[in-house]
């Protein structure tokens, strides 16, 4: 997850889920709101940013939201009289009352039950090194070939029996923003859904490539009925807390009931559990998800973060903030976790430090799961990007994001290449300037279709982005199989276009002062906007070159660099004219409905197209991959025919690793935020 | 003598900043009139709209020949733009800016380049506005308050001179810094006046308490005593024979207020808190420089100008303090 932790916010909803071996599924991997992405930006924001990543991430409340079909949109404020009542979100519902009725009443399908790490040996056993792991130490990284001689030898993976993996191994990381809470279901930010990733108990996962799987790990079997209304899990009977306690299907359905308390301040976890109908334990090792509708993305749903029940079932009554009682203070110090990672300990603002739970991989004294591959992990807090990477070069860390221009610039020297080694990968993040659609300027599709018009892209790409990154083509990765298979024609820079547009859709210049105006509702407006952007250099130096542009055609715009929390807000309350941030990928193109569609919860430009609208319901209710891929296809050209973006770049992620680390490999979310992703880094024995 | 010359050309680089450094010219005589574009860099609104509405895109030298061939124009002395980059083929001979961190300094970028290709040099004549007017707008606003507050109390006493020096110790206790961090948060759109009004509303009360001094003072000399046993009005008494007396030593904390003017919109800039993108700022260079320790020359050029600047000023500020103090006058 670090990888979110730069840009992206991810929906916490998800958020807790696994690392190592545990699939986090998910929602998690909604798209992600870049809004401040981090360094990396194109903008090549290196430096000061990439740190910031995770800050970025506090969005808190992304996470998909259904819309409701019944309207039973979940409310945080409740009376504070009133008596606490555990799941009083949930609508009323009759389930099979016994297992056996409920078996009878379906059909059932087999869905699949993965171990992550066996999936990935078996790839790599596909993909034979480039070069030898000394070869690939010995190179710089300095062209697209290199790149994939390094990741080809780097990416070795140990025997299943450990082989020289330093078992006794600390890892040092870093992320950018101290945690609020250690406590997985309360995640908001990037770096405690980092945390909640190592700590966490999951059932699902997905693994590089996005494809959803319940994790060997902790599940023994997983059917789906044939009409996609119901999930049937049964755990494995080897799970244990750390404290001693099993880990049963009852504290899956408590901890469904406990994110569907409206007194419980989860909202963002609550975007994803609302899509089911209800999730009920019919003995201690199987589990039932029922859902609401039948859909291909179910599965989307299934992971919510599974807390101890016997922990919070008598205190979440007296404290629903699980945050302020005694109790829950104790358990924010040394939380009951059930991932492969325990909380050693946490110094605010310095360092929070994770230790490897031997009652993980071991059970009555026999090893019944691989073995996590270091002792300890321990992430710095550091905000600047350049102090990691100093840290990095000195030894402090073993492994750091780096921003295109410390790509470029700052890791070619023998200080860098002595310790370490860096690795690029594709990642589906792509940066934007969102219109206002509400705002009398953006509302008319001729200026939108202008605007695009008068940005350099080449001089982006070129200067500002270091020629890192490539351009974006609308809301779909190239690399996702929802692509089109037509790409849409882009709209070139071309000035001439862009004031021929704008005069055909009214902006003259009738006051004669340079600027263009319109007369709106009987008073002359010029077209004078702001351009709201988180303060990092990189994407203030896009902006100011879209300024530039802008200015020479007569029209004003105000950037206004805002501090994260702020443009967050800002962007929440659909406060502002123009906006540049960025999203990143969904697991699957079915979250971003609530980004485009009317009235997505963020849509923040408030968009609308009622044929956009129309092929999203009706892409979620296809379950042929094809005909799906063809109606995502429909809405990317039909966004960009729009315009309701301005798209700008897509992102590629940047990591530089100590040269004892083996094992890492990139998905479309960074090297990290998948199954096993952070689980397959191991270091050398020395 | 040296600091006041510095102070002085300081003030001549900022008021001729297009002059100096500009894409626009100065003169230019187009389609039989004549037009003064360069003063666009002062306000935007001064920038003739024929140009505009003739899509010269700012690009002023190809255009002219190429729309009206019996144009002529003076041109700035350095063809380069404080807020955007100077690309191929607008001025003969003069290749694109570098970009990246290849913008070391060079026959055409005097000072270097930053990332995005604009010239460091035109950015920091440019900025020398900035500094100058943060230094002057802000002290100004400051003398005015301090002078008129300090003078009541000193002239007044009594149970006025208590409660302005009570104010005077409630505003000094007001940690301006934070208060603009604040004000910057809290506002649509902050513009530098907003800086400057918040320097000036926090940083009078040392010039209050010189002025309420000196008041005091003077107030019970026998000229002044004299003058009112003859019948002058106060006011007069305040503004023609208080007034000029204690001004000298007033213009001491005025200095060095304007040097930690400059200082405080530099470090405001430099955090990312000053005036908003693309107003050049040194600040705000040094602040671009922070990330790459490789391209000094967005470290070292505006770091010397502030550096100096501030010097300037209080070293000025030194010599009329020993210029106005008896002390130290009879030391020597």
């Amino acid at each position: 997850m670090r990888f979110l932790r730069d840009a992206e916010q991810r929906p916490p909803r998800n958020s807790g889920w696994a690392s190592r071996q545990i699939p986090r599924t998910g929602a998690e991997w909604l798209a992600v709101f870049v809004l401040m992405l981090s360094a990396f930006g194109c903008d090549g924001g290196p430096a000061v940013d990439e740190a910031s990543a995770s800050s970025e991430a506090a969005a808190t409340t992304e996470g998909p939201t259904t819309k409701a079909e019944d309207g039973n949109e979940p409310s945080i404020e409740t009376d504070a009289d009133a008596p606490f009542v555990l799941g009083d979100l949930i609508k009323p519902f009759d389930p099979p009352p016994t297992l056996e009725a409920l078996e009878a009443s379906k059909t059932w399908v087999d869905s699949p039950v993965v171990d992550a790490m066996a999936r990935l040996r078996k790839q790599k056993q596909s993909e034979p090194p480039l070069v030898s792991v000394e070869q690939a130490l010995a190179m710089k990284n300095e062209s697209e070939e290199a790149n994939q001689k390094i990741l080809s030898a780097l990416s070795v993976l140990p025997s299943e029996e450990g082989g020289r993996v330093d078992y006794d191994a600390t890892i040092n990381r870093s992320f950018q923003q101290d945690l609020r809470s250690t406590n997985p279901v309360l995640v908001s930010s990037m770096s405690e859904s980092e945390i909640a990733s190592m700590i966490a108990f999951a059932l699902f996962g997905f693994d590089w490539a996005m494809n959803p799987f319940a994790s060997a790990d902790s599940v023994v079997s997983w059917r789906t009925s044939e009409d996609r209304m119901v999930d049937l899990v049964v755990l494995r009977d080897d799970l244990t807390w750390s404290d001693g306690k099993p880990i049963t299907a009852r504290d899956v359905e408590f901890s469904y009931r406990l994110i569907m308390s409206s007194a419980v301040p989860v909202p963002a976890m609550r975007a994803g559990t609302s899509d089911l109908q209800l999730v009920k334990a019919y003995d201690d090792r199987t589990v039932a998800f029922f859902h609401k509708k039948s859909s291909a993305v179910n599965v989307w749903s299934l992971n919510f973060t599974i807390v101890p029940e016997h922990v919070y079932a008598d205190s979440v009554a007296e404290d629903p903030t699980l945050r302020k009682s005694a109790h829950h203070i104790q358990q924010e110090k040394k939380p009951v976790v059930g991932g492969p990672y325990g909380l050693e300990s946490h110094v605010r603002g310095q360092e929070v430090v994770l230790a490897r739970r031997e009652s993980f991989y071991k059970h009555n004294g026999k090893q019944v799961r691989e073995i996590p591959y270091f002792k300890q992990i321990r992430y710095r807090i550091l905000e600047d990007q350049n102090t990691s990477l100093l840290a990095l070069k000195s030894g402090d860390l073993d492994e750091t994001l780096l921003g295109p221009e410390q790509w470029t610039t700052q890791t070619s020297g023998d200080d860098f290449y002595r310790n370490n080694t860096k690795v690029r990968g594709e990642e589906s993040t792509f940066f934007y300037v969102c219109w206002n659609l509400k705002s009398p300027f953006f509302d008319d599709l001729r200026v939108r279709r202008a605007m695009a018009h008068a940005m350099n892209y080449e001089e982006m790409l070129d200067d500002l982005c270091f020629g890192l990154f490539g351009r974006s083509t609308g809301i779909f990765d190239p690399q996702s199989w929802a692509y089109p298979k037509e790409p849409p024609q882009l709209l070139e820079y071309d000035l001439d276009r862009a004031e021929d547009l704008l005069d055909e859709a009214g902006w003259g210049d009738s006051d004669g002062d340079g600027i263009r105006d319109k007369e709106i509702n009987g008073r002359v407006t010029p077209f004078e906007f702001s351009l709201i952007v988180s303060n990092k250099p990189d994407r203030i130096a896009i902006c100011n070159l879209l300024r530039e542009n802008l200015e020479s055609i007569g029209v004003l715009c105000r950037i206004a660099p805002l501090e994260a929390a702020v443009l967050q807000e800002r962007s929440f309350q659909r406060n502002f004219q123009a906006m540049m941030a960025g999203w990143g990928a969904g697991a699957d193109p079915y979250i971003s409905n609530n980004i485009y569609a009317t009235p997505g919860e963020r849509n923040y430009g408030s968009y609308s197209n009622a044929e956009v609208d129309r092929l999203f319901a009706e892409a979620e209710r296809e379950f042929d991959r094809e005909k799906r891929a063809e109606m995502y296809g429909r809405i990317h050209h039909l966004i960009y025919a729009d315009q309701p973006y301005m798209f700008l770049y897509t992102r590629s992620s940047f990591y530089a690793f100590n040269k004892q680390l083996r094992g890492y490999r990139f998905s479309p979310r960074g090297a990290f935020s998948y199954s096993p992703g952070f689980g397959s880094i191991w270091r050398l024995l020395p | 003598m040296i600091a006041l010359a510095y102070v002085v050309m300081m003030g001549l680089v900022a008021l001729l900043s297009p002059a100096i450094a500009g894409t626009k010219p100065l003169v230019c005589s187009y389609q039989g009139k004549l037009y003064f574009p360069a003063l666009g860099y002062f306000n935007r609104s001064w920038e003739n709209a024929v140009f505009r509405k003739d899509r010269f895109r700012n690009v002023y030298p190809a255009k002219l020949r190429e729309k009206d061939p019996a144009s002529w124009a003076i041109w700035p002395l350095v063809y380069q733009d404080p807020y955007r980059r100077v690309r191929d083929g607008e001025w003969p001979d003069q290749p694109a800016n570098p970009t990246r961190d290849e913008g070391r300094p060079n026959r055409f970028n005097l000072f270097g380049t930053n990332r995005a290709g604009v010239d460091v040099f035109a950015q920091m004549v440019h900025g020398a506005r900035t500094a100058l007017l943060v230094g002057f707008v802000s002290m100004g606003i400051a003398t005015t308050i301090g002078v008129i507050v300090g003078a009541t109390a000193g002239f007044f006493g009594g149970w006025i001179d208590t409660a302005l020096s009570r104010l005077i110790e409630v505003v000094m206790c007001v940690p301006s810094l934070v208060l603009i961090l604040a004000l910057i948060a809290v506002l649509e759109r902050p513009t530098i006046w907003h800086l400057m009004a918040v320097l000036g509303v926090t940083g009078w009360t040392g010039i209050a308490r010189l002025t309420r001094a000196e008041f005091l003072r003077l107030k019970e000399l026998d000229y002044v005593v004299a003058a009112r046993a003859i019948g002058v009005g106060r006011t007069a008494i305040m503004f023609r024979h208080l007034m000029r007396n204690a001004m000298a030593p007033v213009l001491v904390p005025v200095t060095f207020g304007i040097a930690s003017a400059i200082l405080t919109e530099s470090a405001l800039s430099f955090l990312g808190f000053g005036a908003p993108p693309p107003n050049p700022s040194w600040g705000a260079l040094l602040n671009d420089g922070r990330g790459n320790q490789q391209m000094w020359w967005l470290i070292v050029f505006p770091g010397v100008a502030i550096f100096l600047t501030v010097l300037a000023y209080n070293l000025i500020g030194e010599g009329l303090q020993e210029s106005t103090d008896p002390r130290l006058a009879g030391a020597e």
